[in-house]
């Protein structure tokens, strides 16, 4: 890891430490704490961590050229196909090119998705948690490459996926939008988005299901093209 | 959907750096992320509309809003199910559901979602400066000159920039498979979703040869070598550090009245009377003052850059 990657989770972790240790010990102070603020600039830390590795020496203009492409292509999945709530391809592209091309150019991918289809569709403080959301599915996926999973265990991890993404979301709106910040609450807010959630879950299994192999294999061939080498994601050695 | 992208206007705002312009909008947001007080939220909804008619971008703006409305309406309403802890109840369900209880819909709940989309409305509008006014090009070398990480801006600038080409491909791919005879809004959900992968995978390899093409470009310009040259290098001057101030100070205004105990609110258990006296509505005038300060600046730099 590079060294500004480093500081930026150390000062995450810290953040956090700091946060428990002030809600526990002044439960009335907490209560007083803007709590949107506070979960918006550590999510922005762990997001800048991943930035500051993607800095490193050894992500050159290829990895470059073709996450920027990548990141287009699911933004623009994510903008016309609707016949359904939530029924987009674009995690399902994510998911495959983290699956092939490793946990930081997935956790890239997945970020550009939510900053760049919301060029189009409308900045807000949701385009913070979007980027979190989808760039640890991107950066998730990637431990598929180890265990090279068929149809059935792809689209399994699609609905893992597809919940994990809404459980986010859901937790931005739980902070902005609902007064008392309860355990209560929360679960309401979990529970009133479950069909929506469950929409994004079955839109990534059946894409998974369907057409996940197929799309892995496609990645691959141009990975190779590319000559790019999977294991120098995490690495600060420069590529040869 | 796709008209919210940079409107090329030669207007003051539009002159400014992106520095100023950001500014102006962090802000504005940080304000609106701090303060409660539905009021407050108000006023800083409505000082960006000075900003947003100085840009002339009053169009635009208004067709981002009308979106915005029908999401604050979305917060409005699950607000109004999600919090029963008013005191003043308008109606409550004869049934029980589980986890919530018989449910109830007060005053209180209503009026704090009335005051969270107010919230949502001011930062949405201050963001739509940052979209429709400052050029993705000024914007990423603005940002790379505060030192954030290059690549990872390089990579969402070239996103932006390539998606309108990459929807142009995706219509013309549209195109050629309707001629081949693929039936895009007949047929089963099953079939539907199979024949969009006719689309899907040409996009995709069209996109990738993009992305070899935009390798060598970058690799024959020298990327990633010791120091970075800009085609319109952006300067900070004189004039332009009075804006970048005036575009702070309703921020950090409004930090220390916050710190004053002014723009908090308690909506719950029931809601706090809105009267206003001596001292804070001074503030707020001012507050509202300094946050389209920045027009009136922008107005004397470019009268200045005239003279």
């Amino acid at each position: 890891m590079t060294r500004k990657a480093y500081a930026s989770f150390a000062l995450l972790i810290v953040g956090v430490i700091a946060l428990a240790i002030f809600s526990i010990v002044y439960p009335s102070g907490s209560s007083q704490l803007n709590w949107q603020f506070a979960a918006a600039a550590l999510t922005a830390l762990l997001i800048l961590a991943f930035f500051f590795q993607f800095e490193s020496p050894s992500f050159g203009s290829k990895h470059v050229a073709i996450i920027a492409l990548l990141a287009t292509l699911s933004s623009a999945l994510r903008i016309p196909f609707a016949p359904l709530p939530n029924f987009q391809p674009c995690t399902f592209l994510i998911i495959c090119s983290g699956y092939v091309f490793g946990p930081v150019p997935g956790f890239m991918i997945g970020a550009m998705t939510a900053v760049v289809s919301n060029f189009f569709l409308g900045q807000g403080p949701w385009t913070v948690y979007q980027m979190l959301a989808w760039g640890i599915i991107g950066c998730a996926s990637s431990f598929l490459s180890s265990l090279n999973p068929g149809r059935g265990p792809l689209a399994v991890f699609g609905i893992l996926c597809g919940f994990l993404f809404g459980f986010l979301m859901n937790i931005y709106v739980w902070l902005y939008f609902s007064h008392p910040l309860t355990l209560r609450t929360l679960l309401v807010v979990e529970t009133a988005s479950f069909w929506f959630d469950l929409s994004h879950a079955s839109a990534n299994a059946i894409f998974l299901y369907l057409f996940g192999p197929r799309l892995v294999t496609i990645l691959e061939r141009y990975r190779k093209r590319f000559g790019w080498v999977r294991s120098s994601g995490m690495s600060s050695r420069p590529a040869s | 959907m796709l008209d919210y992208k940079y409107q090329d206007r030669d207007t003051v705002i539009h002159r400014l750096t992106p520095w100023s312009k950001l500014g102006w909008i962090a802000s504005l947001v940080l304000l609106a992320v701090i303060f409660d007080h539905p009021v407050y939220l108000f006023l800083l909804f409505l000082s960006t509309i000075p900003v947003i008619a100085a840009a002339r971008l009053t169009r635009e703006w208004a067709s981002l809003m009308k979106y915005c409305l029908f999401l604050c309406l979305a917060v409005v309403l699950i607000n109004a199910i999600i919090s029963q802890n008013g005191s003043h109840e308008l109606v409550k369900a004869p049934f029980s559901i589980p986890l919530m209880g018989n449910l109830r819909i007060t005053l209180e709940g209503i009026v704090c979602g009335v005051g969270n989309s107010l919230r949502l409305a001011a930062i949405i509008s201050a963001f739509s400066v940052l979209i429709l006014a400052i050029h993705p090009d000024d914007l990423m070398q603005g940002l790379i000159k505060m030192k954030l990480p290059y690549k990872s801006l390089l990579v969402a600038s070239v996103s932006a920039r390539f998606l309108p080409a990459l929807l142009e491909d995706s219509r013309n791919i549209v195109a050629v498979q309707r001629s081949r005879g693929l039936e895009f809004s007949s047929g089963s959900k099953v079939q539907r979703t199979r024949n969009y992968m006719a689309i899907f995978i040409p996009l995709l390899s069209n996109s990738l040869e993009r992305a070899s093409q935009l390798a060598e470009v970058l690799e024959s310009r020298g990327f990633g070598s010791k120091r970075r040259t800009f085609y319109k290098e952006l300067k900070l001057t004189g004039s332009e550090i009075v804006v970048l101030i005036s575009a702070l100070l309703p921020g950090i205004f409004g930090i220390i009245i916050y710190s004053q105990g002014f723009g908090s609110y308690d909506y719950y258990p029931a809601l706090e009377g809105i009267g206003f006296m001596g001292m804070e509505a001074i503030c707020l005038i001012f507050l509202l003052f300094l946050a389209t300060l920045v027009v009136f600046t922008a107005l004397v730099k470019r009268r200045t850059e005239i003279d």
